[in-house]
């Protein structure tokens, strides 16, 4: 069969608009809204603890780890039954024997899903600013980057949750893929410990080998972390969120392609 | 006759986790589907007729044989989007409404926003979801449910319609209308290929059938041939059964059916050597009359031949 390049956009495009649609239409979108809120208030409340002078960072710091926390919740917890959600009920059974490609339904699911992630983060950064200016503080142009990155981030984490759920349980797709997390945004500090001339990742070869091995293998998270620059007012730039973009996108594809690799050997029984 | 499926020695195995026992859901199965006809597909729970159909839509990779649907390979772009499925029991997306569904399923096929409209809403009406078109499937009955499931099966037209058990969790005015459904599609030049534990259906729709068991095919042709080759005769006696009498050719154990009267089923070819036998022993005929077997004399007597399920065996 002859198609035009518009089949295969068609296709991808018809399921992701299903996935966005399936989580716009699922109760826990309605949980973020009021996680949402919940930031404002929280904010708020850390705003009136801090020293008056350290308001406009405590806000500012707080704010950006929390949205990006959330973030991260969102792509995890949704990345891991992205696929797992549909063999489990079976409703890949009508969508797999259409005229679509696998990965296109992988690639559909994934977008889908970074849709949601873009709504909630607009969401989530509408009630983080509306928080500043209750509290008078400053926006900061350096502020949309900064966001930018953290959706990077929780793109990176989604394609990290879609190649486990290819193959494993949600628990189990969520407990690496929060390792994947924990270690990605520790690698500065891993990097800084290996190149130190003292310390357990000297003396020990293992744990170094260990290390460098976690550093070569696992996506930096920490080019997506810049809440210190944001609060120093060190300018974060879009040369850098391009970059960074490039950073991410690689190990999106990555992740991507290897979670084609295991579905397209799956039977679905 | 164009041949729309043909499957030469499939072979599906499937391994058990963790002790990794083979297991044998379809063994050698070859048989072919005409174009045009309608194809039943018979066999007791654990045949592997589900495994069979889903190799035939490239859910499942057969471990051995060859398998052609529609002249391509099974799940191929070019042939999936010819074909329609329904699967057994089907699920869908709970959070949208029928209408909702077949139009992501429409936009998957390429059609225009307006085919779309046009075809949902006819085959809704033809499946008989028109009053519930905007309902979430959340809400819908299994019965439901497998009307949706027939609708997103007829969406693009398809020339082969492959169900998997379409009667399943409908009522008799559901099962009736399906039937119907079958025979119009037919009627159509269409290529229908259906599952199904309902023998009458079977009977009544068929044009061929297969009979599966334990992952092999044990009857497979014209329904007609397949009953016919099966015709027997029934001789009704009477008298005491004489105990040295030697087994009679083409003929089954006697059943006593009365205080010395007996019950023989008996080949077509053999009667008058039976009968004259018969009369030989000392016994009074009472009856001799046509038997013809039905489906469900061949279904039952095929899935009496062993304990159901597929074979396992350790490598």
């Amino acid at each position: 069969m002859i198609e035009g390049i518009g089949g295969p956009f068609r296709r991808v495009n018809a399921i992701a608009r299903n996935t966005f649609l399936e989580a716009a239409r699922n109760r826990a979108f309605l949980g973020l809204g009021i996680a949402a809120m919940g930031l404002v208030v929280a904010s708020l409340a850390l705003a009136n603890l801090a020293i008056s002078d350290q308001k406009a960072r405590v806000l500012t710091d707080f704010g950006l780890f929390a949205i990006a926390l959330l973030l991260v919740v969102i792509a995890v917890t949704m990345g891991v039954i992205l696929v797992f959600q549909e063999v489990d009920r079976k409703t890949f059974y009508v969508v797999l024997t259409k005229p679509i490609r696998r990965y296109e339904v992988l690639a559909g699911k994934l977008l889908g899903l970074y849709g949601v992630l873009a709504i909630a983060l607009v969401g989530m950064a509408a009630a983080w600013l509306v928080a500043l200016r209750i509290q008078g503080v400053p926006l900061h142009r350096d502020m949309a980057p900064a966001l930018v990155l953290v959706w990077m981030q929780a793109a990176v984490l989604t394609s990290v949750a879609l190649f486990f759920s290819a193959f494993a349980t949600p628990l189990m797709s969520g407990v690496f893929t929060v390792g994947f997390y924990l270690i990605g945004s520790s690698l500065t500090v891993l990097q800084d410990h290996l190149s130190a001339r003292k310390g357990a990742l000297v003396t020990e070869p293992t744990a170094r080998a260990l290390a460098r091995a976690a550093v070569f293998l696992l996506p930096d998270l920490g080019h997506f972390h810049v809440g210190k620059e944001l609060v120093l007012g060190i300018p974060v730039g879009w040369d850098y969120v391009a970059a960074a973009g490039g950073y991410a996108l690689g190990w999106v594809l990555l992740f991507f392609s290897l979670a084609v690799l295991v579905f397209e050997r799956r039977d679905f029984t | 006759m164009e041949e729309v499926i043909q499957v030469e020695g499939l072979q599906k195995t499937f391994r058990t986790p963790f002790v990794q026992r083979k297991v044998v859901a379809v063994r050698e199965a070859t048989f072919s589907v005409r174009r045009g006809e309608v194809f039943g597909f018979l066999g007791p729970n654990g045949a592997g007729k589900t495994t069979t159909l889903k190799v035939l839509v490239g859910l499942i990779r057969p471990s051995a044989g060859r398998v052609r649907v529609l002249g391509g390979d099974p799940g191929a772009l070019s042939v999936m989007a010819r074909v329609g499925y329904l699967p057994e029991q089907p699920y869908f997306y709970d959070y949208l409404t029928p209408r909702e569904l077949l139009d992501v399923f429409g936009r998957i096929f390429g059609l225009s926003a307006g085919e779309r409209r046009r075809r949902i809403d006819a085959l809704l009406e033809r499946v008989g979801l028109q009053h519930a078109r905007d309902r979430r499937l959340r809400k819908f009955s299994k019965g439901m449910l497998q009307r949706v499931g027939i609708a997103q099966a007829l969406l693009n037209d398809p020339e082969l319609v492959l169900l998997d058990e379409p009667m399943s969790g409908l009522d008799p005015v559901g099962r009736k209308e399906v039937a119907d459904l079958i025979v119009s599609l037919k009627d159509q030049g269409k290529t229908i290929f259906f599952s199904s534990h309902i023998l009458a259906d079977i009977e009544r729709l068929c044009d061929r059938v297969l009979i599966l068991h334990r992952g092999e095919v044990r009857h497979f042709g014209d329904l007609d041939a397949l009953l016919s080759r099966g015709d027997r005769r029934e001789v009704v006696v009477s008298g005491p059964w004489p105990r040295e009498m030697e087994a009679l050719p083409g003929a089954g154990e006697p059943q006593r059916i009365g205080p010395d009267v007996h019950r023989l089923l008996v080949d077509r070819e053999q009667t008058g050597e039976v009968l004259k036998r018969l009369l030989g022993a000392g016994l009074e005929v009472l009856q001799v009359s046509d038997r013809k077997v039905s489906l469900e004399d061949l279904f039952m007597a095929t899935a009496g031949e062993g304990p159901v399920g597929a074979r396992e065996e350790r490598e």
